[in-house]
């Protein structure tokens, strides 16, 4: 089956292809590594009037050490060089995010960027175009419906990206460039409580890069799935720390594909913090964590199934950085 | 809505200058242009790997999900590019020794993520297989013999690399 008709454009420099972002009108699609984007074109979800292709933009290639020891990396980066990466892989625990996305294939193909700016999705967006007719349209596809929640009036699909939840708990930051010139934004208030509006990017930008700080601390990251290779998670959890054993004085932990965001769960840090990583007070600190997700939704699996996962893997993930 | 435009596309070291859609994927154009259909068409979302393509540094991409406008002035290797001289590849040769085919859709598929495999290094560990095999799905015969096929080939080049032969 033929992809829907657009006009497909390449730009040569960043300066051009945010010129193509001003020019309007018509719907603009970044594409990247393709993964996500044609998938959804195949679908129909996507129907851009134009796909605004990114792959060889040389603003968005590279990783490079900053004065201060932070670390840029290009969104153009495919996954597979970043995980390869020597700077990279002085950050044991993104490399395990990194590996954890769909398999060798796509993320031969996929980039940072695609990956943290991928669009939210649910079990109605997944189905085939003629599937979603049947059924008719979401808030996603331009109405004021949704399928997955039925009194909900905005958008819950899920942020499928494995990466994001790392990315916050390195507190992590995106440079996003627009003709207006750039802006920084912290990976931690990137996302939104919208499916649809899901991040902060506007219209007008593309994600340049991402800053990492200096390599500190101690990191752990686990997804859970139900096949181990090529497959969208469970869900997914990220937890760093400094200090060593039981204490620490900075602890951030975010949970992953369970809602529109990465979810962290600073109350709950804080607490581990304050009491220590003992076996009893990681225990009395995941009962909280199904309250602190908020209303969970069924898409993929039921909700009090989601909400055993999020605690077993509260608990798998500060005992492992506890003992690291 | 728009116009074709000339892709230029080396394929298995052939240069092609083709009239493109931007409606058309790699896969398309490889089997419907350049008339290769070795390359074949499952899923095209990504989930099965039988379109499975070879980049010019030998890694495995998806055909399927590549928009062919954005392969312009690329090079892609086929099922059909491995042969050279009428001789089979390693790989090729392998797959038939272990006999890790079956039905044999997703062969050409399986064998270029399995090309990909043994081209990224002469010391490959199981993890390292496993991880160059998930993205490809066999449903008759399953990953055993893919993976000894592939394991054969690879334990040949490290009995061929430069350091082990000083070892010797």
């Amino acid at each position: 089956m033929l992809l829907p008709d657009y006009q497909f454009s390449k730009p040569a420099t960043l300066a051009e292809a945010l010129a193509v972002l001003q020019s309007g009108p018509g719907e603009v699609r970044l594409l990247a590594g393709g993964t996500d984007v044609i998938f959804n074109m195949r679908g129909r979800l996507f129907t851009p009037d134009i796909l605004l292709s990114l792959r060889d933009l040389p603003e968005l290639q590279g990783v490079s050490q900053l004065p201060d020891g932070s670390l840029s990396l290009g969104a153009g980066c495919r996954l597979t060089d970043l995980e390869r990466h020597p700077q990279v892989k002085r950050y044991p625990g993104l490399v395990s995010a990194l590996r954890a996305v769909a398999s060798r294939h796509v993320r031969n193909m996929a980039t940072l960027g695609g990956n943290l700016n991928l669009d939210t999705r649910c079990w109605y967006t997944n189905q085939t175009a003629e599937w979603r007719k049947a059924k008719g349209p979401c808030l996603k596809t331009g109405v004021d419906a949704c399928h997955a929640i039925k009194s909900s009036p905005v958008c819950v699909a899920l942020n499928a990206s494995d990466t994001a939840p790392a990315f916050v708990v390195l507190n992590a930051s995106a440079v996003l460039a627009s003709a207006r010139g750039e802006r920084t934004v912290r990976l931690a208030d990137f996302y939104t409580d919208d499916g649809i509006a899901h991040t902060l990017r506007q219209p007008d930008e593309i994600m340049r890069a991402i800053i990492l700080p200096p390599p500190a601390g101690r990191m752990v990251y686990i997804k859970e799935t139900a096949r181990k290779g090529n497959d969208f998670a469970y869900a997914t959890i990220a937890a760093w720390a400094d200090g060593a054993g039981e204490q620490c004085s900075h602890l951030r932990i975010a949970l992953g594909s369970l809602t529109t965001r990465p979810l962290a769960l600073q109350a709950l840090a804080d607490e581990l913090v304050a009491n220590g990583m003992s076996d009893g007070a990681i225990a009395a600190a995941a009962e909280h964590v199904r309250g602190a997700l908020g209303t969970l939704t069924n898409l993929y699996t039921p909700a009090a199934y989601k909400g055993r996962i999020a605690r077993s893997l509260f608990i798998e993930a500060l005992e492992q950085l506890r003992d690291l | 809505m728009t116009g074709k435009q000339i892709l230029r596309l080396t394929v298995n070291g052939d240069d092609y200058e083709l009239l493109v859609s931007p409606r058309q994927t790699l896969l398309d154009v490889i089997r419907d242009q350049v008339g290769l259909t070795g390359t074949k068409e499952g899923c095209t979302t990504g989930s099965c790997g039988v379109c499975t393509v070879n980049n010019a540094r030998g890694e495995a991409i998806l055909s399927c999900l590549t928009p062919a406008l954005e392969w312009q002035g690329r090079a892609v290797t086929t099922i059909e590019g491995l042969e050279r001289n009428g001789e089979l590849d390693a790989i090729q040769q392998a797959f038939i020794d272990y006999g890790a085919v079956q039905c044999g859709f997703c062969t050409p598929g399986v064998i270029m993520s399995a090309k990909a495999v043994v081209n990224s290094g002469a010391y490959l560990n199981e993890d390292e297989i496993n991880d160059g095999m998930a993205g490809v799905l066999c449903r008759c015969t399953g990953h055993i013999k893919v993976k000894q096929a592939i394991r054969n080939v690879a334990d040949f080049q490290k009995d061929q690399s430069p350091v082990n032969r000083s070892n010797k």
